[in-house]
């Protein structure tokens, strides 16, 4: 991968990836890679306990209840359900728990495993020592797709681990060989809630639960990790529900201390967080959505600072607070803005140029502008595609003729009781509804007539010029594989079909933010042609 | 470089003694099936006389979940397998793996050619496999064997069709078979479910597996957690442990507490799972149970979910839900985000408060709502709307919201006010 001249994107290590050892030692390991028993736990330094309670501040009942609940080594366990919010730690802790003890385990996500038998196959893969190569084009060792097969392979697959791990039990004190210890097998399940959006959820579900009941190993161990809380999985059957373990999101405090760790000048820091925790904080909790935002927003509050490893004091931090604080509030509205790269690189472009004063400017400017490339008969499609959900068809003729834009300002008659009512209740139903449905045909006529407005405005412009192209032939070209683009990047969902004559339906997903700023960059007049009632 | 290895104390040898002593199903039940009217003896005697005359018989287990069913039925099985070492063979099937016809013969096919030894293959199809099981039945019959197929989940079985059940039970209809058919359920009703004629060819048996009496449960419990005297254990140790157990379990709050956890959970399979919970708390350097570990195995049972994904919440998301709530009680049955955002600009105005945030950050803390569950969309066809105009309904009631709402930490005021009109 191309390294990355901006500073602010830093590549956050997805958990599959860390948590997979062949990840830990060194970039590329070679194709032939054979992975082996001990590759069923972590292959990192074991962790002392003092070690992982102070890697996770505000963690330290939850890791003590862990490790209870796991229990002493060959102990066996009833299945642990751990829950909380997204980014409180769940995934990590239990990884790091498995690492502190230094037990085999099998890690599994939802998310990557997206349907049943990609979740069966990965599991077996793990436990049969099976890796994915080019040898035998990627395939799993087994195929495996109904639960039944499942547990016949899964039973045969643990008697065989078992079996190693105790001929290896018996043998050199596993600290110094780097085996895992112990003769259990811990299964985890990670993102458990993705299974409930799948087509097999009404049994796969159930299945996973009574895993434990299946199975009769009490040598093996589940541990289900989930974003929603237990009372989100309805089952008919009933089940004896696996034991909750809560991980609450992070209060105040804590996410102090989470961000104060590893920074280098950390009394800047302390001060910079002492500003703009709190006000965030009433936004979100969340760490991840948390640590974007501070990110940039620490840049711009040391900027005034020259040496950025000082101290700051009481008068410095005034000054610094004084700096930032019309910040904050814009700050806060785009908390959730992932900035995309051109945008990124232009800004650090721009900013050696610009002075301070146009540089509040330069902000304002960026809210205009769109960040993603468009063809230009793509804003134009999407424009009209805006129109068409945007006003009644009836309209159509009267805004689009032949004549160019005609004037739709309306005798202004003062509005009486009733029909402001009407005007609510129709705004109000307007916003339940939502965009309306078009069928092709409709949007293509707009599409023709803006776009041949367009090129008469071009004409007139350039009237000397003669344009070789032909805008209009330019424009008009592939019409058709510009929809199927935009139907792709979900700027226009397609619908159903229309009851009385077959054709499909198509509707606008775009916000009128947007559309706005599409055609500004077009310099198309967009509001004249917006129906208001 | 001599190996460490360290001198395991004698609370961790305790601790594991009594975590795999509570999980495993066949201590669990042998001591509550001693009595000559349990189920345990009646369903021995069953089977055995199926098998001693050689006639075919089918029965039903019955019971919640967690009341021991599969795990007396094991118990049956060992005792009469030892008993009878050549005269029986099991076949196990499960309503969650096989309710499929084609599954369930295979799976039939399989567990028979791996008991007599014979080549499995995999490719069968679905006739070649019920004909063999006809055969193996046949062949069984002929020499005196019985097969034992225990099918659990019955109810899963009883959907559809019913072929296998009905091609089950009228291969045992023939002279030559000796089989017996038993299903496991924890719908009490779930012979209703059979249809006429399977059912006609059912006889109708039934044992109903309940929950025992309050002293069996506190017999079951002091056998349960009590040390061995005859162990690896010290003896001074075990002694004191059995003794401060014994004071525990007659103490009154315990008494309360297994009350309180008995009346929502009232089966031994969950009675166990809360003594797991209760032993693995225990504290290790002092080496004996305490009320506490108890107690805390009783709340952390007793969570109260929504309140908990309430305090969760950022002020914002809060706000989000207020302004539903008060769409509500406006009568206006469906919103959807954008009419909340009506509602909180409302708000904003009428209160000036300083919490107005725009319409994307809205909108995300909508959807870490929807994330959590506690608002959902009202019905999941509208799969081409976008997510600001698919109507959603709050999951939460008023006096849940109301005592999210106290309970959280640095509320607005604004909120509890707005709640209280």
């Amino acid at each position: 991968m191309a390294t990355e001249e901006s500073p602010q994107v830093t590549r956050r290590a997805t958990r599959s990836y860390s948590a997979s050892n062949t990840a830990i030692e060194s970039t590329n390991l070679p194709e032939s890679y054979k992975p082996t028993i001990n590759d069923l736990g972590f292959r990192q330094q074991p962790l002392r306990l003092e070690d992982l309670l102070s890697s996770f501040p505000g963690r330290r009942s939850q890791i003590l209840e862990l490790l209870r609940l796991l229990g002493p080594l060959n102990s066996p366990m009833f299945p642990i359900l751990v829950y909380g919010g997204p980014s409180t730690g769940k995934t990590s802790v239990t990884l790091q728990v498995f690492r502190h003890l230094n037990r085999p385990f099998i890690y599994s996500s939802c998310i990557t495993c997206y349907s049943p038998r990609i979740l069966f196959e990965s599991i077996l893969n793990q436990l049969l020592f099976h890796r994915k190569d080019s040898g035998h084009s990627y395939s799993s060792v087994k195929r495996c797709e109904r639960p039944s097969d499942f547990v016949n392979y899964l039973r045969e697959a643990l008697e065989n681990v078992l079996t190693n791990l105790k001929g290896n039990s018996g043998k050199v004190s596993s600290k110094m060989s780097g085996r895992p210890d112990g003769t259990m097998v811990y299964l985890v399940f990670d993102n458990l809630e993705r299974i409930r959006d799948w087509d097999k959820s009404s049994t796969i579900l159930p299945f996973l639960f009574n895993l434990n009941d299946i199975l009769k190993m009490p040598e093996v161990g589940l541990i289900f990790i989930s974003n929603t809380s237990p009372d989100t999985y309805y089952l008919n059957i009933g089940y004896v529900e696996p034991i909750p373990l809560y991980f609450p999101d992070y209060t105040e405090g804590d996410l102090r201390h989470i961000f104060m760790a590893n920074q280098t000048n950390s009394r800047l820091y302390a001060s910079f967080l002492d500003v703009v925790l709190r006000p965030f904080c009433r936004v979100t909790r969340q760490v991840d959505e948390l640590a974007a935002a501070f990110s940039s927003l620490f840049k711009k509050y040391s900027e005034p600072l020259s040496d950025k490893e000082v101290a700051p004091n009481e008068e410095m931090k005034r000054r610094l607070f004084s700096h930032i604080r019309p910040h904050i509030a814009s700050a806060l509205n785009e908390t959730f803005q992932v900035r995309s790269q051109p945008l990124l690189k232009a800004e650090t472009n721009e900013e050696t140029k610009k002075t301070n004063s146009s540089r509040m400017l330069g902000i304002r400017e960026d809210f205009d502008k769109i960040d993603f490339h468009m063809s230009t008969s793509a804003k134009y499609l999407l424009i009209s595609a805006f129109l068409a959900s945007r006003n009644p068809a009836t309209l159509d003729a009267s805004l689009f003729d032949s004549t160019g834009v005609s004037d739709s300002r309306k005798r202004k008659r003062k509005a009486s009781e009733k029909s402001m009512d009407q005007k609510e209740m129709a705004e109000q139903e307007l916003l339940m509804k939502g965009p309306g449905t078009f069928p092709l045909e409709r949007l293509l006529a707009i599409f023709q007539c803006i776009t041949s407005l367009a090129e008469d405005s071009l004409d007139e412009e350039e009237s000397h010029e003669l344009t070789v192209e032909g805008g209009s032939r330019g424009l008009m070209s592939d019409v058709l594989l510009q929809l199927s683009s935009l139907c792709n990047a979900n700027f226009i969902i397609k619908g159903g079909s229309c009851p009385l004559e077959g054709s499909t339906r198509y509707r606008t997903a775009v916000s009128e933010d947007l559309a706005l700023k599409v055609a500004r960059s077009l310099k198309f007049p967009l509001s004249k042609y917006l129906y208001r009632r | 470089m001599g190996r460490e290895k360290e001198k395991e104390k004698p609370s961790e040898k305790a601790l594991n003694l009594l975590r795999s002593r509570l999980s495993d199903p066949n201590f669990i039940f042998r001591p509550l099936s001693d009595s000559p009217d349990s189920n345990y003896s009646k369903l021995k005697f069953i089977i055995s006389t199926s098998v001693t005359e050689a006639c075919n018989n089918s029965i039903l287990l019955l019971g919640p979940r967690g009341s021991g069913k599969v795990a007396v039925l094991e118990l049956v099985l060992s005792d009469l397998l030892q008993q009878y070492p050549e005269a029986i063979s099991v076949i196990r099937l499960n309503g969650l793996l096989h309710s499929d016809d084609n599954c369930a013969l295979k799976e039939i096919a399989r567990q028979l050619c791996m008991e007599h030894q014979l080549l499995f293959s995999k490719v069968a199809s679905f006739d070649d496999n019920s004909q063999f099981m006809i055969a193996m039945l046949r062949e069984c019959g002929l020499a005196h064997k019985t097969i034992i197929f225990v099918l659990d989940e019955f109810d899963f079985f009883a959907q559809g069709k019913q072929r296998l059940l009905y091609s089950l039970l009228d291969a045992m209809q023939s002279v030559n078979s000796q089989a017996v058919v038993i299903g496991v359920s924890c719908r009490l009703d779930v012979d209703q479910l059979l249809e006429k004629r399977v059912r006609s060819r059912f006889s109708h048996r039934k044992l109903l597996f309940l929950s025992p009496s309050k002293e069996d449960t506190e017999r079951f419990m002091e056998h349960i957690l009590s040390l061995p005297m005859d162990s690896s254990l010290p003896h001074n140790y075990a002694a004191e442990f059995n003794g401060r157990l014994k004071k525990i379990l007659s103490d009154e709050r315990f008494k309360e507490l297994i009350d309180t956890y008995l009346s929502f959970n009232f089966t031994i399979g969950h009675l166990v799972r809360f003594l797991f919970q209760a032993v693995s708390y225990m504290d290790l350097n002092a080496g004996f149970l305490s009320l506490g570990n108890f107690k805390t195995a009783l709340s952390s049972n007793q969570r109260q979910l929504k309140l908990e994904s309430i305090r969760d919440c950022s002020v914002l998301e809060l706000y989000m839900m207020v302004c539903m709530k008060r769409l509500e009680v406006k009568e206006q049955t469906s919103y959807n985000f954008y009419s909340v955002m009506t509602e909180y600009k409302s708000i904003h105005d009428s209160f000036q408060t300083s919490d107005y945030y725009a319409a994307n950050v809205c909108l995300r803390a909508f959807e870490h709502l929807l994330q959590c569950q506690l608002i959902s969309f009202i019905d999941n066809k509208g799969h081409n709307q976008s997510v600001e105009f698919r109507p959603v309904k709050l999951l939460i009631s008023s006096a849940e919201l109301h005592q999210g709402l106290k309970s959280y930490q640095q509320c607005p005021a604004i909120l509890l006010k707005l709640m209280d009109r």
